[in-house]
């Protein structure tokens, strides 16, 4: 049910994937209602084989659907009486992804770019990618969902103007603000050291998370999903999703389209060590568009564009749109216990059960 | 008064000019020319009248405007001065009249706009054509809050989407209609359109049937249709709901009254629940599928699993069910995004390009802050402006900005310009016929002139309109909801946002179109293709329980009147003299009421004490306290009642509201004349009249109850809620006066106050007419089950009308089992059966108390409170309260896996706390908080 299937990749990384999300309760919970954004998209460097949603107790209703980004989503309903509810998302995902380099993308300035996403009209990139040349039109995920009245008059419309402000509307919609991304002075005062006249794209995205990594520090539990970005630069600690909206906001503060990514970053033990079960983690960064290349993909967390080791959920406008886990529970209890652990490794190696 | 918004407005022939707009508001006279003999047009004093009775109308219908059910304020309003209550519906019977042709020009333009926005709203959800900068900037719609991406690609069966929506109007100064607010999302009013035509038709009843007007019940009747229409394909009659955000809306009345009109029932989110892919209705025993909801909450907090996870008004997988077409949601989920006012500057060029015509409907000079050139000029232009959020919920509302000082201008301008995405500037209307308007005069125009029995001089009007989805276009209500400004401090023709009505400052009229021929609209009762639609046959828990406490506090109220009448008597009479066999009595029924036996009774303020049970509304038990009990439980069942029933309950504040202007005006004389408050003998005095006036109309109550009701399940929990409640107060009031044994002539006085309390002194003298003893009147009020006062006649009552209810079916002993409540009613069943009351009464011990009796009323007693927890326990379940999951925002990003023991936070404690306290309410016998 997926858009624009991709080919195998020939080459990549295969990996078994294992999230699960467990809920202890003190008191019995009547009816709980979820929805997960927890299935791998198919992407053009990326193939989702298999995947499969484990929810315990059996939930009554079940139903999956396309979001409006594209992501995969699914609804369900448990409706047994619970103190304990587990979330299991098992995948096996084959990633083929080189890394973006500064020096082989597009070299556009950052102002031309938020120019032509002001006005919706097209410029030349000065160094073509590898792949297709940019023509002008971005291909926006929402012309491919499937509830999306197809035919003569839908999208294909031949109407070149039509397909045009299809493409516009997606990079005009990543330029606005949404709920957990302000645009905000104390954000742009932080940015404006990288955003210098006539730099180039690519080098603002290298150096907005390069300061990331090394202005910030990453410190699990130091924010809650209500931290703001004004918070987060006052207090200089917090971790991937915060990060993410700090580059994000900075980017879109300059009229530079950004969106924010949900997935998975493989983790590697220490030399020498064995690498733990469940330590891998959920993973949050930044999808940037560069005119000529698309959506570009970029880490401030770790400093880096993604590569195969990086396994895509989805995409939205911030965290709001694509947590893994959202729910809405019915229990005279207050509180809970949350445990979350996710496996990512190469297939065929022994993940969580 | 002349109606700024009637097409006849020819000066009245004796008035001079205005000179001034202040002048004009002072000497606006209604303008009656229209009618075919002017003769009979009302006369001012026929006008001071009719104002009068509308005010009264109302009041009786329970006609309200505000989150809360009409309550009279507490202190006293200046003497001789009637001031409307806060809460009440106000509306000047005088009707805004409307010529024909110039009706069905303004008919076919507010049908090419919503035509229009329909349009609008299929192409933001779907292939989106529309938005670009040459049309419709992608912004106006993408950052505006009502564009919900979790509907996107959804659609309504059927060629609309919207399929209910208002549209208001004003006119210009130059006389045109001019658009000043399309409600598409659930718009209010049309319950109050029908309820002012009702009341005006009945209050002008002479110039109503002379005159010549267009109906509107069959607006009504279409939008039954409509709704029908739009149900899931391959529903053949479908079951349709009103989902209402209960009875704290500001537009509670408006929700009830179109849903009792509509036939529809009244639901809240939690009567509803999503199983297997669709919406269910929950019954007492089974759920009941729903195939379309008219929604009146707004979309965002209809699906807290979707949208905004802190609402507790919606029904969670309500999306889902959308996504999977098994449900309509009326107007769609995220119809709101059409509401944003910086639209207006977009449709005319939009109804070029959709619709292939110009706009016929102009609104207000419009500029988006969006757009940079349309930002320059609002902010160089703030003073002339009237600014306003493209939304509701943007903590501002809508500023003129001529009236803001320098400083004041220059913090907006900031805001703006921070937020551009969410302001519109819009040049004033200049509307007809006011003095409001731009610049100079809007201010003094504000200052409304009152005389007694006119209402003060009107600054602006807005007259709402009504479309609904009829056949591949709309049709039209023919008339509306105008209403009237009394000054512009708000800005309500440009800032019209949420409710029909801006509370005080604002009041409604009725609209009259004029029509050529008489009745040309047929009527749809007797004509009608009527839809095909399935009635929901059960009714929700929180209805039932509503119905049982509505019985229960009715007759609470009109139990604490009789016994006050009984107690107020024996005051009147005894008082004086605490030592006498009556002072004796009195003693002994003072302290059963529950009111203080005074020390000294000469000097202190027991009289305050039995006139506080009247009137203090703080005081559980009172009477007050449980009338205002009464309307709440009424008004959350609007659906289910007589129409009839608002009239006595209307009586019921009267009379308390004319009691305690009373008290306050002899309060405050006393006050004046520097005496201490009054005590004693006066005390009392009026209370009886009060008592009595209070009882007949809670007779009427009673009287709708017995036979005004068809016997369904409502009526069975309302009448179980009476019996039950009258089962206790018998008990109740029988261990507190004669468990204890007292002189004869003491307990003679006693005996008689007690059967007059329950209504049993007529029977009583006739059968025994040697005397009172405690054995007879126990025979009467506990055992004699032809008496309808007796237990024994109560408990035969409530075992009968429990027997046709149905309960939850599972296996013996389950959770909601009705076993328990129905031993418990057999056991105080068989105490009755077993017991002697000679040998009870006779059964006295050495400090003279009947022990033997206390212990057998102490058993009912218990057991009684009992049964009404088994009630509730089996029968009013209501959900466990929700809340969201904990976010796994911190928990994710742990890479130690000792984290598992980390506790969660917990945002939405505070909030379940909060929803907790029912479940408490549902073990306290005595009282309830608000379901």
């Amino acid at each position: 049910m997926t858009t624009t299937a991709a080919t195998t990749p020939a080459t990549g990384r295969t990996y078994d994937l294992v999230h699960r999300t467990t809920y202890a309760y003190d008191h019995p919970v009547t009816t709980s209602y979820g929805r997960t954004v927890l299935t791998p998209r198919d992407l053009p460097d990326q193939r989702c084989h298999t995947s499969t949603l484990d929810i315990q107790p059996a939930p009554a209703d079940t139903a999956a659907h396309v979001d409006y980004f594209g992501n995969r989503s699914t609804y369900f309903a448990v409706t047994d009486e619970h103190r304990r509810l587990v979330v299991t998302s098992r995948s096996t995902v084959t990633v083929a992804r080189e890394a973006a380099t500064v020096t082989g993308l597009p070299v556009v300035a950052w102002e031309d770019v938020a120019a032509a996403v002001r006005s919706g009209r097209g410029l030349e990139p000065t160094a073509a990618p590898d792949e297709a040349e940019w023509d002008g039109v971005v291909h926006d995920d929402v012309a491919e969902l499937p509830t999306e009245p197809e035919g003569p008059d839908g999208p294909g419309d031949p109407s070149a103007a039509a397909t045009d402000g299809i493409g516009i509307v997606a990079l005009r919609e990543a330029l606005l603000p949404s709920r957990h991304v302000a645009l905000t002075e104390d954000v742009r005062e932080w940015a404006a050291p990288s955003f210098t006249p006539g730099r180039g794209i690519a080098e603002i995205l290298a150096d907005l998370a390069h300061r990331i990594r090394t202005e910030l520090t990453y410190r699990s539990g130091s924010t809650t999903v209500g931290t703001t970005q004004t918070q987060l630069l006052a207090q200089r600690t917090g971790v991937c999703q915060d990060f993410a909206h700090l580059m994000v906001a900075a980017l879109r503060l300059h009229g530079l389209p950004a969106r924010y990514a949900s997935g998975y970053l493989e983790t590697m033990p220490p030399p020498g060590r064995e690498k733990l079960r469940g330590a891998d983690a959920s993973h949050a960064w930044v999808s940037a568009w560069v005119p000529g290349a698309g959506w570009v993909e970029v880490d401030p967390t770790n400093d880096k564009f993604i590569d195969d080791r990086y396994v895509v959920l989805g995409w939205g406008r911030d965290y709001a749109d694509v947590p893994p886990l959202r729910g809405v529970i019915f229990t005279e209890g207050s509180g809970s216990r949350l445990t979350v652990s996710v496996d990512l490794v190469p297939a065929g190696s022994a993940p969580l059960p | 008064m002349t109606d700024l918004l009637s097409s006849v407005r020819a000066p009245a022939p004796d008035a001079p000019a205005p000179a001034s707009p202040d002048e004009a508001g002072a000497d606006r006279r209604p303008d009656w020319s229209w009618l075919p003999d002017t003769a009979d047009a009302p006369t001012e004093a026929d006008l001071a009248r009719y104002r009068d009775a509308t005010d009264r109308l109302l009041a009786d219908h329970g006609v309200t405007y505000g989150g809360t059910p009409p309550v009279t304020a507490d202190g006293a309003p200046t003497a001789g001065v009637a001031e409307p209550e806060p809460h009440s519906w106000r509306l000047d019977p005088v009707p805004v009249i409307v010529d024909e042709h110039e009706w069905s020009v303004l008919e076919r333009a507010l049908v090419q706009r919503t035509e229009l926005l329909d349009a609008v709203l299929q192409d933001v959800y779907g292939p989106r054509r529309l938005l670009g900068d040459a049309l419709l900037p992608p912004e106006l719609v993408l950052a505006h809050p009502g564009y919900l991406r979790a509907v996107h690609g959804l659609r309504l069966p059927g060629a609309h989407e919207l399929v209910l929506t208002a549209t208001d109007v004003t006119r210009d100064a130059s006389g045109a209609w001019t658009v000043v607010a399309d409600r598409t999302q659930a718009p209010s009013g049309a319950g109050y359109a029908m309820e002012d035509r009702r009341v005006v038709a009945q209050v002008l009843a002479g110039v109503y049937r002379q005159a010549s007007i267009q109906r509107i019940g069959p607006f009504f009747h279409a939008l039954r249709l409509a709704l029908a229409q739009v149900a899931p394909p391959g529903t053949e009659s479908p079951r349709i709901v009103l989902l209402t955000a209960g009875p704290q809306s500001e537009t509670a009345f408006d929700q009830a009254y179109l849903s009792s009109m509509l036939g529809l029932p009244l639901v809240e989110g939690s009567d509803l629940v999503v199983r297997e892919g669709r919406v269910w209705m929950r019954g007492l025993d089974e759920l009941e599928p729903v195939d379309v909801v008219l929604r009146r909450v707004d979309a965002d907090f209809c699906d807290p699993l979707e949208l905004r996870s802190d609402s507790r008004l919606g029904v969670p997988g309500l999306v889902r069910a959308l996504r999977a077409g098994t449900v309509s949601v009326v107007n769609p989920l995220g119809s709101s995004v059409l509401e944003n006012r910086a639209l207006h500057a977009y449709l005319p060029r939009l109804a070029r390009t959709v619709l292939g015509t110009d706009l016929a409907l102009r609104s207000p000079e419009t500029f988006w802050c969006g757009d940079p050139v349309a930002l320059r000029h609002v902010l160089a232009h703030l003073d002339e402006l009237v600014l306003a959020p493209t939304y509701r919920g943007l903590r501002s509302g809508t500023v003129h900005g001529w009236t803001l000082s320098a400083a004041e201008r220059a913090e907006l301008a900031a805001r703006i310009a921070a937020d551009p995405l969410s302001w519109v500037g819009q040049e004033p209307v200049a509307t007809a016929g006011a003095g409001a308007g731009a610049g100079a005069g809007a201010g003094t125009a504000a200052e409304a002139v009152r005389r007694p029995g006119h209402p003060p001089a009107p600054t602006a009007a807005v007259l709402r309109t009504f479309a609904v989805a009829r056949r591949g276009s709309y049709q039209v209500m023919s008339g509306g909801l105008a209403r009237v400004f009394l000054d512009d401090a708000d800005e309500r023709p440009a800032g019209s946002d949420a409710a029909p009505d801006a509370g005080p400052r604002a009041y409604a009229k009725d609209v009259w179109v004029l029509s050529s021929e008489p009745d040309a609209v047929r009527d749809p009762w007797l004509h009608a293709e009527q839809p095909a639609q399935r009635v929901l046959t059960g009714i929700s828990p929180r209805t039932a329980e509503n119905m049982f406490w509505m019985g229960r506090y009715a007759e609470r109220a009109g139990d604490k009147v009789r016994v006050l009448r009984a107690v107020v008597d024996r005051w009147d009479d005894y008082h004086r003299s605490p030592r006498s066999a009556g002072g004796r009595a009195l003693a002994a029924l003072l302290a059963a009421v529950g009111a203080d036996e005074p020390a000294s009774w000469r000097t202190e303020g027991t009289g305050t004490d039995l006139r506080a049970l009247l009137l203090d509304r703080a005081r559980p038990g009172s009477v007050a306290s449980s009338v205002r009990r009464l309307a709440e439980a009424s008004a959350a069942v609007r659906d289910q009642l007589s129409n009839d029933t608002w009239l006595p309950l209307a009586s019921l504040d009267r009379a308390l509201a004319d009691e305690r202007r009373l008290v306050a005006a002899r309060d405050r004389l006393d006050a004046a004349r520097q005496v201490s408050p009054r005590t004693g003998p006066a005390e009392t005095v009026g209370m009886r009249a009060v008592l009595d006036r209070m009882l007949e109309a809670l007779l009427a109550v009673a009287g709708i109850g017995a036979e005004s009701m068809v016997r369904d399940l409502g009526w069975r929990f309302l009448d179980g809620g009476r019996r039950l409640e009258r089962a206790q107060f018998l008990v109740d009031t029988l261990a507190a006066t004669l468990t204890t044994q007292r002189s004869e002539d003491v307990d003679s006085l006693v005996l008689e106050s007690l059967l007059i309390e329950h209504e049993s002194v007529i029977t009583y003298r006739r059968r025994n007419q040697a005397g009172a003893t405690v054995a007879t009147v126990l025979d009467l009020l506990l055992l004699d089950r032809t008496n309808p006062r007796s237990l024994g006649y109560q408990l035969d009552r409530l075992r009968e009308d429990l027997a046709g209810v149905p309960v939850p079916v599972g296996p013996a002993g389950h959770v909601r089992s009705p076993e328990t409540r129905d031993r418990l009613l057999q056991d105080v069943a068989d105490l009755l059966t077993e017991l002697d009351t000679a040998t009870v009464a006779a059964a006295v011990t050495e400090d003279g108390r009947r022990d033997r009796l206390a212990e057998v009323l102490d058993s009912m007693r218990w057991r009684l409170r009992a049964v009404g927890d088994e009630i509730a326990r089996v029968h009013f379940v209501h959900p466990a309260p929700s809340r969201s999951l904990d976010d796994a925002w911190g928990a994710e990003n742990t890479h130690a896996p000792d984290a598992d023991d980390a506790p969660g936070t917990d945002p939405s404690a505070a909030a379940a706390a909060e929803d907790g306290t029912r479940g408490a309410d549902a073990v306290a016998d005595d009282d309830r908080g608000p379901a």
